[in-house]
C-alpha cells in the first residue's frame, strides 16, 4: 500500500460529517435484513433464558449456611481448637516442635505427605462461630510462621519450618482490638510479626491451641488431608478462666469443609507441658474448591457463550454477505473510502451487539442472581462496582467479538470459512477450558493467549496466596485481571481490522 | 388470447441458411421418432404470498422450431421454466417433458437440457470437471464431455477454474451442460444475457442450428429484438400467463391488420382520395409515409392512378415485433406502473 | 443411485476444499490429542481414562467435519448450483442420499486415520507421563475390548456429526448459519449443562446432547457412572443426525428451489 493509493481513495471528502453518513448507511443496512435483526435479539436474550434455565435448575433449599466472615466473603472456619475463655487483655505463649500432615492414598490408607498450609499455632477467636473474628499466629507446612486474622489477612513471620531440632515459638498478646503476635527460636528474643486490629472480638474470647489442615492439591482434584502438631510449653497471662482445657472441632458440618480423611477425627492428648493435637480443615477464605455448590456471576453468564456463536454469525454475515451478492461493489462505489467503510460496519455492528449484550446481560445477572438465591443457591458475593463491570465486560465482549467476527470475514469474504475460524478461535478454547479435566497449566496458557482470555471480565471470584486450590478457568479464577483479559481479545479485533482495512484498500472488490 | 388467434395468411420471415444445415447428431433417429410435443404446460397456478406469479400458464414447445418465450420482467417465465424442470411446485397444472413429469425421468439430461444461470458453478471447479459430475449422474461417459466442450467452442478454457470465466464462458459452459444428454428439448432462459455482439451471433446460429436438429428449443428474453430474428414461434407472457402463442409471421400480421403502407409526396391529396373512398388513413413513420387500412393493395392503387396522385411505393404494412410486444403486454406493464408495490412483493 | 452417487464423487474429488478439511480434520484431531496426552499431570489416583484422553481431539477434529458437511449442500445453494444438481437428478431423496452416502464414506476414511494418529500418539506419549506404572493398565492398543469400541465409536461418532450437519445445511440453506447451528449444538449443550444445578436436569441435558451422549462412546474405564452408555450415547448422535436428515430430505422435496 502507497500513500498514494490511501489518499486517492480517501479522496477529498473528509470530516465527521462523511462518517456519519458512512455510519448512517452501515445502520441503514443492518436494520433491514431480517435475520440479523432477530440474531441481535436473539444474541441478547440468551444470557437471560441460559441465567434463568440455571437459576431455577438448583435446588440447594435447605442445605446448610455458607459461614461468612466479617468482611462478608464465604470462609472455610472448622478446624480442632483447644480452648479456654479469656476476659480482658491477655496473651500466651507456646512452642511447636513438630507438625506432620497425613493425605489418605487410598480408601483406608494415610501416607505422609507436605500440606503447605496446615497450621499449628495459637488463636484468640470471639467464639467457636463459625465466621467470628480472630487473630493466630502459626507454623504452617510450608509456608514459615505466619500471622492471620479475619480470614484473608496474612503477614508472614519467620521462614522455616518446625521440628524437633527447630522448635519454634510463639507468642499472641491481646491488647483491647489490638492482638500482636511473635516468634522466637529460643523463647527469649522474641520477633514481632505483626500487630493486626480485630474489631468485634468483644470482651470476653476463647484463646488457645489450634490445628488445621486443607485439602492438598492433589493433580486435577483436592484430597482432604489431617494434621498433627506437637505443642509444649503453653503458658498465659492474664485472667484466663480455669479449669481443663476444651477440644472442640469448630464447624464439623459445613459446606465448606469436607471433613476428615476416613478413620480420623480432631482430638488432643496430653497435658499443657506436652500436647499432641490433630486437626483437619481451615481458617481461610472459602475458594471454588472449597465450595463446590456457590455460584458465581459467571456461571450465570454462561449464555454469554451461545450468544457469541450468534454474534459471531451475525458479524460474518455482515460483510460476508455483500461479497456473495457482489454488493460490496455497490458500497465501495458508493464510498470509496474503504478503510472508513469498513470501520463504518465495525461501529454498526460493535455499537448494536453492545447495546444487545448489555441489555442482556442487565436482565441475566440480576435476574438470575435472584432465581439462584431463591433456590438456595449460594453466590458468591459481589460488589456493585464488580457487578457493573461484569454487565459491561459481557456488552463490551460481545461487541468486540462481533467485529472480530467482521474482519475475519472480511479477511476471508466467504461466510462460511469466517464463521469456522471465529467460532473455533473463541469458542473452542472456551469449551477446552470449560473441561474440568484441561490441565490447569494449558487452561491458562489458553485463558492468557486466546482471545476467550476476555471471558476475565466476568471472573468475581478472588485468588487467596494463603489457600492452596487449583485455580483454573474452569473454576471461574482466570489468569488475567478482568480488562486485561478483555484487552487481548481487543488486540486479536483491532489486529484483524488493520489487517482486515489493508487487505480491503489493496484488494480489488 | 384472443389476439393471437387471428388468422393471418402473410408468409413469415424465410428460414436462414441455418435451419437447412443438419448436423451430425448420435439420436437424429431417435429425436424424429418422438412425436408428442417436446414441452407441454397446462393450466399453471402459483403464487408467492399475496403475488399471483403463474395465472393459468399454457403453451406448449414443438420440435424442430426455435420458440421465443417473451415477456417482461416478472412475468413468470423464469417461474415457468423452474416448474418445468420441478424446481419449483406449483398449484395447479401441469408441465410435462414428453408427456412426462420432470421428476419422474430417470436421466432428465437425455429428455431436456437446460440453462437457468450460467454464473451457478462452484468457482473453484473447472468448467470440465463442472460438466464430468453432470455427465456421471446421467451415466455418461467423460468422451461426451470433451465433444459438447468443443461444439460450444469452449474446449481451450475447460481445464481452468469456472471462478475465472466471463460471463460469455459461463453462458457457453451452461449451453454445454445443456447438451451434454443430447436432449430432444432445449431450454435457455435469457441466454443472451451479458453477451457481447460476436456472443450474440453466435448463440443466434447456433439455437436455430439445434432447431434444424429436430429438437423443440425454449429461449425467453425480456427483449424482443433479441429473439425477433431467432425464433420462428413467439410465446409471449404477461401478468403469469400466456397472452399469445403463434407463429411470429402470424402475431405480425395480426397486429398489422390489412393495413398497406403508401409512399407519397402528395400526402393530403392521397388522404382525401382515400378516406372518400371509406379507407382510413394515418400518417405514420417517415415524413412521407401513410398508413392505410380498410382497402387492399390493388385498389388503393388503380384509385390514385384515377385521381393522377403521385406516389412511390404501395406496400403490406408489416409491424415490428417490438410494436407486437407492447401491443400484447401493454395490460401487464400499466398494472405494474400503477402500483409498483404489489408488482415488488 | 451408481450413476448419482458416481457423480456426487467426482463432485467432491474436482474442488480442493474437502480435501483440505479433511486433512485439517486428521491434523486437528492428532495434534489436540498429542498435546493433552504431553501435558496432562495426574494425581497419584491415576489419570483416569488414558483412551478417552487420547481420544480428545476428536472435539477439535469435528469441526473442519461439520464445515465440510453443511458445504456440501450450502455451498451449493451459496452458488445456485442446487438447481443444476436438481435438474440433472430431479429425485430430492437420491440426491441427498448420495450426497450422506458420499460423505460418510470420506469422513470414515479421515476419521480412522485421525483416530489411529490420536491413539498412537497417546501410546508415544502417555507411558512418559508415568501412566503405565499403574497395574492392570497396559498400553493403549486399538484390538483392545473397550479401546477398539472407543476407537470405532470415535470414528462412527465423526461420520454421525457429518450426517448432522448435512441434514441442518440442508433446512438452512445457508452454509454460515448452518456452521453456527451445528457447531451451537455441539459446544453449547455440554457448556450450558455445566451450569444447571439440579444432577438430575444435568444428566438428562448430558444424555441428549449429541457431542455428550455421543462421546460417551470413547469411554474405557468406570462405563457405569457415566450418564449414558457408550453404545447408547452414540445412539443419540445417530438419533440426531437422522432426524436431521429426515427433516432436510423432507424440506428438500417440498420446497421450491
Amino acid at each position: 500500500m502507497t500513500a498514494g493509493v490511501a489518499t486517492s481513495r480517501s479522496g477529498r471528502w473528509a470530516g465527521p460529517n462523511g462518517f456519519a453518513r458512512l455510519v448512517h448507511a452501515e445502520w441503514t443496512k443492518f436494520r433491514t435484513v431480517r435475520g440479523w435483526v432477530i440474531g441481535t435479539v436473539v444474541a441478547a436474550l440468551l444470557p437471560v433464558l441460559v441465567a434463568v434455565l440455571a437459576g431455577v435448575s438448583s435446588d440447594q433449599r435447605g442445605s446448610q449456611t455458607v459461614p461468612v466472615g466479617p468482611g462478608g466473603e464465604p470462609v472455610t472456619d472448622s478446624f480442632y481448637f483447644v480452648h479456654r475463655p479469656l476476659a480482658g487483655d491477655g496473651g500466651m505463649t507456646v512452642s511447636v516442635s513438630a507438625l506432620s500432615s497425613s493425605i489418605p492414598s487410598g480408601p483406608a490408607d494415610l501416607e505422609p505427605g507436605t500440606v503447605p498450609w496446615a497450621k499449628a499455632g495459637l488463636v484468640i477467636k470471639q467464639s467457636t462461630r463459625q465466621g467470628s473474628p480472630y487473630a493466630a499466629i502459626m507454623v504452617t507446612g510450608g509456608h514459615g510462621i505466619r500471622m492471620q486474622n479475619d480470614y484473608v489477612d496474612d503477614t508472614a513471620g519467620p521462614p522455616g519450618p518446625a521440628s524437633a531440632a527447630t522448635v519454634r515459638r510463639l507468642r499472641l498478646d491481646r491488647s483491647g482490638d489490638a492482638i500482636t503476635g511473635y516468634a522466637s527460636a529460643d523463647g527469649t528474643h522474641w520477633t514481632k510479626v505483626g500487630t493486626v486490629h480485630t474489631s468485634g472480638l468483644g470482651p470476653a474470647v476463647q484463646g488457645g491451641l489450634f490445628v488445621a489442615s486443607p485439602p492438598a492439591v492433589d493433580g486435577r482434584g483436592t484430597r482432604g488431608s489431617v494434621s498433627t502438631a506437637v505443642l509444649g510449653d503453653l503458658r498465659g497471662q492474664g485472667n484466663w478462666a480455669g479449669g481443663d482445657w476444651t477440644g472442640t472441632q469448630v464447624g464439623p458440618e459445613s459446606p465448606t469443609f469436607a471433613g476428615y480423611p476416613r478413620n480420623t477425627s480432631g482430638s488432643f492428648t496430653g497435658a499443657a507441658g506436652r500436647l499432641t493435637v490433630t486437626g483437619a480443615g481451615d481458617m481461610a477464605p472459602a475458594v471454588r474448591e472449597t465450595l463446590p455448590t456457590g455460584g458465581t456471576l459467571g456461571d450465570l453468564l454462561t449464555g454469554t457463550f451461545a450468544a457469541l456463536i450468534v454474534v459471531v454469525v451475525v458479524g460474518t454475515l455482515f460483510i460476508a454477505t455483500e461479497y456473495r451478492e457482489n454488493l460490496i461493489r455497490v458500497t465501495l462505489a458508493a464510498a470509496p473510502a474503504r478503510s472508513r467503510v469498513l470501520l463504518a460496519k465495525a461501529a454498526v455492528l460493535g455499537g448494536v451487539t453492545f447495546v444487545a449484550g448489555l441489555a442482556g446481560a442487565a436482565v441475566a445477572v440480576p435476574l438470575g442472581e435472584r432465581l439462584a438465591r431463591s433456590h438456595g443457591v449460594y453466590v458468591f458475593p459481589v460488589t456493585a462496582s464488580a457487578e457493573l463491570r461484569v454487565e459491561f465486560g459481557m456488552a463490551a465482549l460481545l461487541a468486540t467479538a462481533s467485529v472480530l467476527a467482521l474482519s475475519v470475514g472480511t479477511l476471508f469474504r466467504h461466510s462460511a470459512g469466517a464463521v469456522t475460524t471465529v467460532t473455533v478461535a473463541v469458542v473452542l478454547p472456551y469449551v477446552l477450558i470449560a473441561n474440568p479435566f484441561m490441565p490447569a497449566s494449558v487452561a491458562n496458557w489458553l485463558a492468557r493467549v486466546t482471545p476467550v482470555a476476555a471471558f476475565a471480565v466476568q471472573q468475581t471470584l478472588v485468588r487467596y496466596h494463603q489457600v492452596t486450590s487449583n485455580y483454573t478457568p474452569y473454576d471461574g479464577y482466570y489468569p488475567l485481571a478482568p480488562w486485561a483479559g478483555f484487552t487481548v481479545l481487543a488486540g486479536y479485533a483491532v489486529a484483524g481490522l488493520a489487517t482486515a482495512a489493508l487487505l480491503l484498500r489493496r484488494r480489488d472488490a | 388470447m384472443g389476439r393471437s388467434r387471428v388468422a393471418s395468411t402473410a408468409t413469415g420471415p424465410e428460414p436462414g441458411a441455418a435451419y437447412n444445415r443438419r448436423h451430425e447428431s448420435i439420436s437424429n433417429s431417435r429425436l424424429t421418432a418422438v412425436s408428442a410435443p417436446g414441452i407441454v404446460v397446462a393450466g399453471l397456478h402459483k403464487r408467492y404470498g399475496a403475488t399471483l406469479a403463474l395465472d393459468g400458464m399454457s403453451f406448449s414447445v414443438r420440435p424442430g422450431v426455435v420458440t421465443g418465450f417473451v415477456g417482461p420482467n416478472g412475468a413468470g417465465k423464469s417461474t415457468t421454466m423452474r416448474v418445468i424442470l420441478g424446481l419449483d411446485a406449483v398449484a395447479e397444472g401441469t408441465a410435462l417433458i414428453e408427456g412426462k413429469p420432470y421428476r419422474s425421468l430417470r436421466h432428465p439430461l437425455n429428455h431436456v437440457g437446460s440453462l437457468l444461470d450460467a454464473s451457478a458453478l462452484h468457482p473453484g471447479r473447472s468448467g470440465r470437471n463442472h460438466l464430468l459430475w453432470l455427465a456421471h449422474s446421467q451415466g455418461l461417459a467423460a468422451r461426451r464431455v470433451d465433444q459438447v466442450l468443443e461444439r460450444t467452442g469452449l474446449a481451450p478454457a475447460a481445464r481452468r477454474k469456472a471462478g475465472g470465466y466471463s460471463l460469455g464462458m459461463r453462458q457457453r459452459l451452461g449451453i454445454a451442460a445443456a447438451l451434454l444428454g443430447d436432449p430432444p428439448v432445449v431450454m435457455l432462459d435469457e441466454p443472451f444475457n451479458g453477451m457481447d455482439p460476436d456472443g450474440i451471433i453466435w448463440m443466434r446460429g447456433f439455437l436455430r442450428s439445434l432447431a434444424a436438429e429436430g429438437r423443440a428449443v425454449l429461449v425467453s428474453s425480456h427483449l424482443m429484438s433479441e429473439v425477433q430474428d431467432t425464433a420462428d414461434h413467439l410465446v409471449v407472457v404477461g401478468r403469469g400467463r400466456a397472452v399469445a402463442d403463434a407463429g411470429v409471421a402470424e402475431l405480425i400480421a395480426a397486429v398489422s391488420g390489412n393495413r398497406v403502407n403508401l409512399r407519397t409526396t402528395a400526402g393530403t391529396a392521397a388522404t382525401r382520395v382515400l378516406t372518400q373512398a371509406g379507407a382510413t388513413v394515418t400518417r405514420a413513420g417517415g415524413r412521407d409515409t401513410l398508413v392505410v387500412s380498410g382497402l387492399p393493395a390493388d385498389r388503393i392503387v388503380t384509385l390514385l392512378g384515377e385521381s393522377a396522385v403521385p406516389f412511390s411505393e404501395v406496400s403490406a404494412h408489416r409491424a415490428g415485433l417490438e410494436e407486437v410486444y407492447l401491443e400484447l403486454t401493454r395490460d401487464a406493464v400499466e398494472f405494474r406502473a400503477m402500483t409498483p408495490t404489489e408488482a415488488a412483493r | 443411485m451408481r450413476q448419482a452417487l458416481r457423480a456426487e464423487w467426482t463432485k467432491t474429488r474436482t474442488v480442493s476444499g474437502p480435501l483440505w478439511l479433511l486433512l485439517g480434520t486428521v491434523a486437528l484431531t492428532v495434534a489436540l490429542s498429542a498435546c493433552a496426552c504431553s501435558v496432562v499431570s495426574c494425581g497419584s489416583a491415576g489419570c483416569g481414562d488414558m483412551t478417552r484422553l487420547s481420544l480428545v481431539g476428536v472435539q477439535l477434529g469435528q469441526a473442519p467435519v461439520v464445515v465440510l458437511a453443511v458445504l456440501v449442500v450450502a455451498g451449493e445453494y451459496g452458488t445456485g448450483m442446487i438447481r443444476t444438481t436438481l435438474t440433472a437428478m430431479p429425485r430430492r431423496a437420491t440426491v441427498l442420499a448420495v450426497k450422506a452416502v458420499t460423505l460418510t464414506g470420506i469422513v470414515a476414511a479421515a476419521g480412522t486415520v485421525a483416530v489411529l494418529g490420536s491413539l498412537a500418539s497417546g501410546r508415544l506419549l502417555l507411558p512418559g507421563r508415568a501412566f503405565m506404572a499403574a497395574p492392570g493398565h497396559p498400553p493403549l492398543s486399538p484390538t483392545e475390548g473397550p479401546t477398539l469400541r472407543a476407537a470405532l465409536g470415535s470414528v462412527l461418532y465423526l461420520t454421525l456429526i457429518a450426517l448432522l450437519s448435512l441434514g441442518v445445511a440442508t433446512v438452512v440453506r445457508d452454509s454460515a448459519a448452518g456452521i453456527g447451528i451445528v457447531l451451537g449444538l455441539l459446544y453449547l449443550l455440554p457448556v450450558v449443562s455445566a451450569t444447571i444445578g439440579d444432577p438430575h436436569w444435568q444428566r438428562l441435558l448430558q444424555r441428549i446432547g449429541p457431542m455428550d451422549a455421543g462421546l460417551a462412546v470413547q469411554a474405557t474405564t468406570d462405563i457405569h457412572s457415566l450418564p449414558i452408555g457408550p453404545w447408547p450415547g452414540l445412539g443419540v448422535t445417530a438419533g440426531w443426525a437422522t432426524a436431521a436428515l429426515l427433516t432436510g430430505g423432507l424440506t428438500l422435496r417440498i420446497r421450491d428451489t
